[in-house]
């Protein structure tokens, strides 16, 4: 008895929509990037359980692990991606000391 | 006679990624928000265990449930969370936001299900071999860049909170 396939990658698209209503609904700058981590971590599982399937089929290398090589990068991109996030935020909370996105609404410094 | 095994630990992980996640969602409590979701990256490791993925969930733990959460809660530390309560279920934009998700999220869901092949781990002495001969190899140029992508992203976010020296 072995979960299938469609179970993980449901448990993904749940966990990618669940980040992406944080994203359109919370105004929390902070809670947006969480809710954005979410999503590409949901995005990571979906890649990591289709690149098990693929060396399974064998569909050329058994050792295929270029899903897991893509998710590397993908890690990469989110590390990169919270630190200039964080730091942007940082930078408007100066200007106007609140992380309501709502209230953030003009660039001028 | 393990067989259950397998099942039991999707489960426990399914719903430690998708209770926290409703509730990274849904809480106004920043902090516990961000160790919440701390509880989803982990459950997202095991769940690359079981798909055997070992040396992805090893990434996972050091990068996103030790370094991220950390910065997240830098980042709550540093700026002055307002409790005030505008409220959340109220504003204009939610109900546009819930039934646009819920358009895309619920067919989508559905059409996951529809792959029926059953997933075993390989058993064949881990991932860490194939996966460093890929990243090494054939992806050798792409993983360059990345670390140049790394150094920008060090020094962007250095120089967006520097303060003016005056």
């Amino acid at each position: 008895m072995t979960v299938p396939l469609g179970a993980f990658i449901a448990v993904s698209a749940v966990l990618f929509f669940l980040g992406a209503a944080g994203v359109l609904i919370r105004r929390n700058a902070v809670v947006i990037l969480m809710c954005v981590e979410l999503m590409l971590n949901a995005s990571n599982l979906a890649l990591v359980a289709f690149s098990r399937r693929a060396g399974q089929l064998g569909a050329g290398n058994p050792l295929d692990q270029r899903g897991s090589v893509f998710v590397v990068f993908v890690f990469v991109i989110a590390a990169a991606e919270v630190a200039v996030g964080l730091a942007i935020i940082l930078a408007a909370y100066r200007n106007r000391p609140t992380v309501n996105v709502d209230e953030i609404h003009e660039m001028k410094g | 006679m393990f067989d259950f095994l397998e099942p039991f630990f999707f489960a426990v992980f399914s719903l430690g990624i998708i209770g926290a996640g409703v509730c990274v969602v849904m809480l106004r409590r920043i902090t516990a928000q961000a160790l919440l979701m701390a509880l989803t990256f982990a459950s997202m490791a095991g769940m690359f265990l079981l798909l055997g993925a070992e040396t992805i969930a090893l990434f996972q733990v050091l990068i996103y449930v030790g370094a991220i959460t950390i910065l997240i809660l830098f980042g709550v530390m540093f700026t002055k969370q307002d409790d005030r309560g505008y409220a959340l279920f109220f504003q204009k934009q939610t109900p546009w936001a819930a039934a646009f998700t819920l358009v895309i999220a619920v067919p989508v869901v559905f059409l996951a299900f529809s792959f029926k092949d059953a997933i075993t781990p390989s058993g064949k002495g881990g991932d860490l071999i194939p996966l460093a001969g890929s990243l090494f190899t054939d992806y050798a140029f792409p993983f360059e860049i990345a670390s140049v992508l790394l150094l920008a992203a060090l020094v962007g976010a250095i120089v967006l909170v520097k303060r003016d020296e005056q």
